[in-house]
């Protein structure tokens, strides 16, 4: 964000105050000065969730708007104090006598209505425009289902032949969408309210239970761009955060592709091998990974709706094509992999994310003190005294109570799933 | 309890009512806690209004600090998430419910009746309900913190977050309860109010000579009269649902959690006017008073608040631009949102054209009136950005909204409130606040309230989310003035506004210990509470006075000179007050104190705790409620003596209204 | 100020709240003897209360015993209400439990009403002043209770009507209905000649609204509300979900009238031919995803002549522990030319895993294909 009209104002609004008390318009001008240089220069650099920084088409509508109703909220607010100012000086108790007893001018006030209606007019009409604008839906080129819960994301691609994807994707944690297009996300929720909000693509949108909400996206260039889950959800609403991955056509093509391979089992004896057993054992009852086979070769099909309230736990599928894991919260990959992939730019970046969770980039320590007790990494409803309403389903991921041995099993074994 | 006229009856000569009415009879004590506890007069009971809401300002403000100490550093941890969750919850709910409408009714109650020239509100028992069913409704919210946990919905408390299965506790139960208490509290207050303005004005007193204060303590009323009903509609929906399996926000039952919202937004936002009206009532007193001249502009100041008060019914919906309305909901909403920035943008104009041509007089009261006037600007601007949806979007939920509200309540109304303070002290207690303490609470606020929401602007727009109990540095951004750096600022501006607070605090204790005198016109004031002494009499008025103007006791002062059309002063305040008393009424007839609302009020709280300690208790609280209904109806309408005055000469009585 | 009355029934409630609580405390809450202590303690409190306000119903001055005993007693019709309660419990005991408690309501108004007036009767030796002072002793128990009364009646009479109209015709008789009443009301507000005849125009518009009630009450719910399925909902081999018209469907099927607005996926049948188009997409689709373990909707919307309904086809599950497979599922009923019905359903387990899933219209060839992934 480069220009803030607002934080200027407030700086003014002490200014004009101060005006009153020392009237001396020296230190009221150099206050001044300094306000001004604190507004311009007085915001992050890079702020990922930064409303001020569009990265596809409609954040851009979005910013033009705001970027004609702040300079005239901005340019009033000044005019409006200015005259304040004027008003505490000039008017001050100098032993004048007790002015006339007037009681108004209608004209003064009729005229005072009128033009702060004609303003708002055109403020309004820009609104209408632009709202009308962010509803369209039908140059949608892609769908994706996005579905909230306490406290991540899952999202479903169906079926789009024309966008390569022969067979529905589960993922989460991170969105994944091609440049350059049209995707319209179809928001709902498994429990509570969740809000979608990728400021650097659009503003944000309710996922409501029972309602299906849509949000249009479009991203320019491929990079990552940050979002936080921002309707008030319970607990830990601070950490469902999300991340949204633009990829070039032929990158995304190869995105699906990864997502779409079938399921390689590690090889026997493998530390990984032992850790897939640990895994049928322990996490497969809520979380689903395509294509694994019990010892009978019998697909395993989770029941998460057994064992959690809202019914779903992520797919883990493909973990290690993501960065992050805990509805985002963590990272999958060490900070400086992760800083790598931030700031890699919009050409490199593509190849940087297809890489995926290498072994040198794995952030073990993450990853291991989620397996090691959950809920102590992030606040969720595990306490078996708390489920009694919920008739004892979770709300969150329990203390699976995994011994040190099993967790390196299960580490090894996550770190296969390309 | 109204005084009511009636043609003479023959009196009964056998017996005499109060005897045979019942056994109890109505408190007398005029000293110690008795007087206070048991009192119907309307200026005690405002007292009484202010030091609640002062408590629980301080409750709030606490609440408020703590919040900010767990921002102030990334991934804070003085506060637990579930701890910061209730914390904010019950720092917006005590802070609008507990500190902003009894405070503003504190005013009401005390200058209400005497600015309109009457001797009491028309129900003065069912105005010390109000009261202590206030008192009981915060006692109900605030026991939660003892009893298992506060609520921890926020305190729009969202369907279906704030059902049973989401938020397992018993604080949304106590939440629920508590505000639908404080809710019967405030809709008798504001029935009464509106009775006392429409019926019991002093003679000459039109509509359009009321002072602005109270006028806008109408419009306040009539505000609450239709919007309290529909949240105690949701209310008692959520209250089924948690505490006898209803489903009315189940989606699986086909409800639509949307329901609650705009039940909720219906209430609440006119509840946003409810809370900043009084404020501007208080400042188009004190802007005059200090200015030397006449409201600008009376009759459009006037209906500019009850138009504000109005359009506030048709744009609940901004509060859900993000919720999937669909786009044409949102424009009109957005529009019509647009449309309430006119009245408001009015009274700013007329304020400033108020002081326009004046002659300042810059006190503490002055001062913060000014206040209110800058810091809503700038919130009122803020707001018209955030009246454009597709930028609301982006904003909602943020930190900018954050620091739009705070500018506007905190900077407003609560500026407003402290104005009032300064400017009525004298009025209320007989002594004045210390000037010089004022001037230091007044720049403390200021300096710590910028600092405080200030930056917020800048955090919310760099996408800082509201209600986070921890923030992450990964999301805060680089450079020297990152989010990290802004979010310190906040809080070590709200300690700076905490200390601003403090200095109010020592003003009162020095001024109680040690203050001036006042006397009895200290600030060449303009309307009828002044017209009495410091501080009033019980009756208020030794003469009921007629009125001729607007700004009745600043012309009853000054005259105009026909020659060069200046003001002249023809009389003093104190020597006006001297000849009221001189020419006082005879037969001043005044309400007797009661037991019964404090009674009923207890009953009440233990029939709503009931609802959530079972059955047992509930039977206790409806026979303390059933009881004191008895001894409401049944007690005599006097404390001693009869019932009926002696006929005056012109062949009618007197007589207390029975049920008031 | 206490008397030897009041005296003992304040003695009994405080005997009573300790023993309640103690018991409470000490025995068991839930239990039967708690309520019967607590509603020992809530008579004798009531009871206590009435003996103290009326001082046991004595006029304690030498004046007012004299006034007293000089006019005889107002006529009343309190001790027939009390028999007639009395009778009430009786009969209630031998046939329906709610008689039994209208009759426990009247005997107890009449009890407390009856002893009254007797009290008022012998308060002095005017009787307008003795009513005016019954009024007030009762006023504070008959007006909640009669307007709760009321208000009951009137939101069961209502209901009943809003279940017998049509969801078209709804709206507009309740928007003439809340005309009238608005007009009568500015009417009866505006001409001051009007307000003597209040309460006769009440009483014209309650008796309207029983008529209105009690033949709508007779006349039974609406068609779509009268009949639920009282099986498995998701069993379909237990229901008729086929082309022919029966009882039995998705009993929340057509309930979700905000949901309308929010639909996952709407299901056409046109010219014979089954077509869905998904929310966000302009275009025909031959399949859908729905989100496992949500709630999700699908509207239904049947554009031919004859009736169709909607059935959604979720798989094969074994029927308790044996190996004997059943068809679940679930449906609409049948929606004629036009019209559109709601079906809600919420799918656990993925469409791989006991699959394949679809939306089919009997008599009408084509699926839609359900994917739960």
């Amino acid at each position: 964000m480069s220009h803030t009209p607002q934080p200027q104002t407030t700086e003014n609004a002490m200014d004009t105050v101060s005006h009153v008390k020392n009237s001396r318009r020296r230190i009221a001008a150099t206050l001044a000065g300094v306000a001004g240089t604190i507004a311009l220069a007085g915001c992050a650099q890079n702020a990922p969730q930064d409303t001020w920084v569009p990265k596809g088409d409609n954040a851009q509508k979005i910013d033009t708007l705001q970027k004609i109703v702040f300079p005239i909220a901005g340019i009033v607010g000044v005019l409006v104090l200015a005259l304040a100012a004027y008003i505490f000086i000039k008017f001050r108790d100098k032993g004048q006598a007790i002015p006339a007893q007037s009681h108004g001018k209608p004209t003064v006030e009729i005229i005072l209505t009128i033009v702060p209606a004609l303003i708002l007019t055109v403020v309004g009409v820009f609104t209408f425009r632009t709202i009308m604008d962010l509803a369209k839906t039908e140059d949608t080129q892609m769908v994706i289902n996005v579905t909230g819960q306490q406290w991540w994301w899952e999202y479903d691609y169906p079926v789009q032949t024309e966008q390569g994807i022969s067979q529905p994707i589960i993922t989460s944690g991170q969105l994944v969408l091609p440049v350059g297009t049209n995707v319209l996300l179809r928001e709902t929720s498994r429990d509570v309210i969740h809000s979608y909000w990728i400021p650097a693509l659009n503003g944000k949108k309710d996922a409501v239970p029972g309602r299906i909400h849509l949000l249009r996206l479009q991203a320019d260039k491929p990079g990552i761009y940050a979002g936080q889950c921002t309707e008030f959800c319970g607990l830990s609403h601070a950490n469902m955060r999300m991340e949204a991955i633009a990829l070039s056509k032929e990158d995304f093509a190869k995105w699906v592709a990864n997502q779409q391979k079938a399921y390689t089992s590690p090889a026997e004896g493998t530390k990984a091998k032992e850790g897939e057993t640990v895994f049928i054992n322990q996490c497969s009852r809520c979380h689903q990974v395509n294509g694994l086979k019990d010892a009978n070769g019998k697909a395993i099909i989770s029941a998460p709706d057994e064992n959690v309230y809202a019914g779903a736990a992520p797919n883990l599928s493909h973990l290690m094509s993501r960065n992050t894991f805990a509805g985002a919260m963590f990272d999958l990959v060490n900070q400086k992999c992760r800083d790598d992939v931030w700031n890699a730019s919009s050409d490199a970046f593509g190849a940087k994310y297809l890489t995926g969770v290498t072994t040198d980039c794995l952030n073990e320590k993450n990853l291991r003190a989620w397996l090691r007790n959950a809920p102590a990494m992030k606040p969720m409803y595990s306490d078996p005294t708390k489920l009694a309403k919920t008739g004892g389903k979770y709300r969150g991921m329990p203390n699976l109570g995994l011994s040190e041995d099993d967790i390196d099993k299960v580490v090894a074994y996550l770190s296969t799933l390309k | 309890m109204a005084i009511i006229e009636r043609p003479a009856v023959a009196t009964p000569a056998v017996v005499t009512p109060q005897q045979t009415l019942g056994a109890v009879k109505r408190p007398v004590a005029t000293k110690g806690w008795r007087e206070w506890l048991f009192t119907v007069d309307h200026k005690k009971i405002g007292i009484m209004y202010g030091v609640v809401a002062m408590v629980f300002f301080l409750v709030g403000g606490v609440e408020a600090l703590l919040i900010r100490l767990q921002l102030a550093a990334p991934n804070g941890h003085i506060l637990s998430a579930d701890k910061y969750n209730q914390m904010f919850t019950m720092h917006a709910t005590t802070m609008v419910f507990l500190f902003a409408m009894p405070m503003a009714g504190a005013f009401a109650n005390y200058f209400l009746p005497l600015q309109i020239g009457a001797r009491d509100v028309a129900f003065p028992r069912i105005n010390a309900l109000s009261l202590w069913l206030l008192v009981v409704g915060g006692i109900v919210l605030n026991a939660s913190w003892f009893l298992g946990g506060a609520a921890d919905g926020g305190w729009f408390m969202y369907a279906p977050n704030s059902g049973p299965i989401f938020s397992p506790s018993h604080g949304v139960d106590f939440w629920v309860l508590g505000l639908q208490i404080a809710g019967i509290a405030s809709l008798l207050g504001s029935i009464n109010l509106i009775v006392t303005v429409l019926n019991m004005r002093a003679p000459g007193m039109s509509l359009m000579k009321m002072p602005v204060f109270t006028w806008m303590i109408l419009v306040v009323q009539f505000l609450l009269v239709f919007s309290l009903p529909v949240i105690t509609v949701a209310l008692v929906l959520l209250m089924l649902q948690r505490s006898y399996g209803a489903t009315f926000f189940d989606v699986s039952q086909g409800a639509d959690p949307l329901l609650w919202q705009h039940l909720f937004w219906i209430f609440g936002h006119p509840e946003v006017y409810v809370l900043i009206l009084p404020a501007f009532g208080i400042i188009s007193e004190v802007l005059p008073t200090f200015a030397r001249k006449p409201l600008f502009g009376y009759p459009f100041v006037v209906f500019s608040g009850a138009s504000i008060g109005l359009v506030g019914f048709g744009v609940w919906a901004h509060h859900m631009f993000a919720s999937g309305l669909g786009p044409v909901s949102v424009a009109v909403f957005s529009i019509a949102t647009m449309a309430i920035a006119i009245p408001t943008g009015v009274k700013i104009f007329n304020w400033l054209l108020t002081m326009w041509g004046g002659k300042i007089w810059y006190t503490s009261a002055m001062k913060f009136a000014i206040g209110l006037v800058v810091l809503f600007t700038i919130g009122g601007l803020s707001g018209v950005t955030h009246s454009v949806a597709p930028s609301d979007t982006q904003q909602t939920d943020t930190y900018y909204i954050v620091a739009h509200f705070h500018y506007v309540l905190f900077g407003g109304m609560v500026f407003g409130l402290f104005s009032g303070f300064y400017y009525w002290w004298p009025k209320v207690f007989g002594k004045m606040l210390d000037e010089k303490l004022g001037s230091w609470n007044f720049w403390l606020m200021v300096i710590g309230m910028n600092m405080t929401f200030g930056p917020m602007h800048i955090l919310g727009l760099q996408g800082q989310p509201r209600r986070m109990y921890q923030w992450t540095e990964a999301r805060a951004g680089e450079g020297f003035f990152n989010l990290g750096f802004w979010n310190l600022v906040a809080s070590i501006g709200s300690f700076v506004l905490a200390v601003g607070i403090l200095f109010f605090l020592i003003n009162v204790v020095k001024t109680a210990r040690n203050g001036k005198q006042a006397p009895v016109d200290p600030w060449d004031a303009r309307t009828l509470e002044w017209l009495t002494t410091n501080p009033p009499k019980p009756h208020n008025f030794d003469r009921i006075p007629v009125v001729h103007h607007l700004d009745e006791f600043f012309h009853r002062k000054y005259d105009e000179d026909p020659a060069t059309h200046t003001m002249r002063k023809v009389a003093e305040g104190e020597d006006l007050v001297r000849a009221e008393e001189a020419a006082a009424d005879a037969h001043i007839h005044l309400p007797s104190p009661s037991y019964w609302p404090l009674v009923l009020s207890i009953g009440v709280g233990t029939l709503g705790m009931g609802i959530i300690y079972g059955i047992p208790l509930m039977v206790v609280g409806a026979a303390v409620t059933l009881f004191a209904a008895y001894g409401w109806v049944l007690e005599p309408s006097v404390a001693e003596d009869i019932d009926f005055e002696p006929s005056d000469t012109d062949g009618h009585t007197k007589e207390i209204a029975p049920l008031g | 100020m206490f008397t030897p009355g009041s005296k003992y029934f304040l003695g009994l409630t405080g005997l009573a709240l300790v023993s309640a609580v103690l018991y409470t405390f000490l025995v068991n809450p839930s239990d039967l003897g708690a309520y019967a202590l607590f509603g020992l303690f809530l008579n004798a409190a009531v009871v206590a209360g009435f003996s103290f306000f009326t001082r046991d119903g004595d006029a304690d001055t030498v004046e007012e015993a004299i006034a007293a005993n000089t006019e005889a007693s107002a006529p009343s019709f309190w001790p027939i209400v009390f028999a007639l309660g009395g009778a009430l419990v009786l009969l209630g005991l031998a046939t329906n439990e709610v008689v039994f408690v209208i009759g426990l309501g009247v005997f107890a108004g009449g009890a407390i009403e009856w002893a009254i007036q007797n009290w008022a009767d012998r308060a002095s030796a005017d009787s307008s002043f003795n009513s005016f002072v019954r009024h007030r002793a009762v006023g504070a128990l008959d007006y909640p209770g009669l307007a709760a009364v009321a208000l009951g009646v009137i939101a069961y009479l209502f209901s009943r009507i809003m279940l017998t109209v049509s969801k078209e015709q709804a709206p507009i008789i309740f928007i003439i209905a809340a005309a009238i009443v608005l007009t009568v009301g500015v009417l009866i507000g505006s001409k001051p000649e009007m307000r003597g005849k209040t309460s006769l125009i009440v009483v014209a518009g309650v008796l309207v609204l029983a008529i209105a009630g009690v033949s709508s009450g007779i006349s039974g719910e609406r068609h779509e509300l009268a009949v639920v399925s009282e099986e498995n909902p998701y069993a379909v081999a237990n229901r008729e979900c086929g082309a022919e018209a029966s009882a039995h469907y998705d009993h929340i099927a057509n309930n979700k009238v905000p949901l309308k607005s929010a639909v996952l996926a709407t299901i056409f049948v046109k010219e014979g031919k089954i077509s869905a188009q998904m929310v966000g997409l302009k275009k025909d689709v031959d399949t859908i995803t729905i989100p496992r373990s949500n709630a999700t909707s699908i509207l239904f919307r049947n554009l031919d002549k004859e009736e169709h309904r909607l059935v959604a086809n979720l798989g094969e599950v074994k029927v308790g522990s044996t190996d004997v497979m059943e068809k679940v599922g679930t449906c609409t009923q049948l929606t004629g030319k036009d019209q559109e019905q709601v079906l809600t359903v919420s799918i656990p387990k993925p469409s791989f895993a006991n699959g394949p899933y679809s939306l089919t219209v009997p008599g009408i060839d084509g699926e839609i294909k359900v994917v739960v992934p």
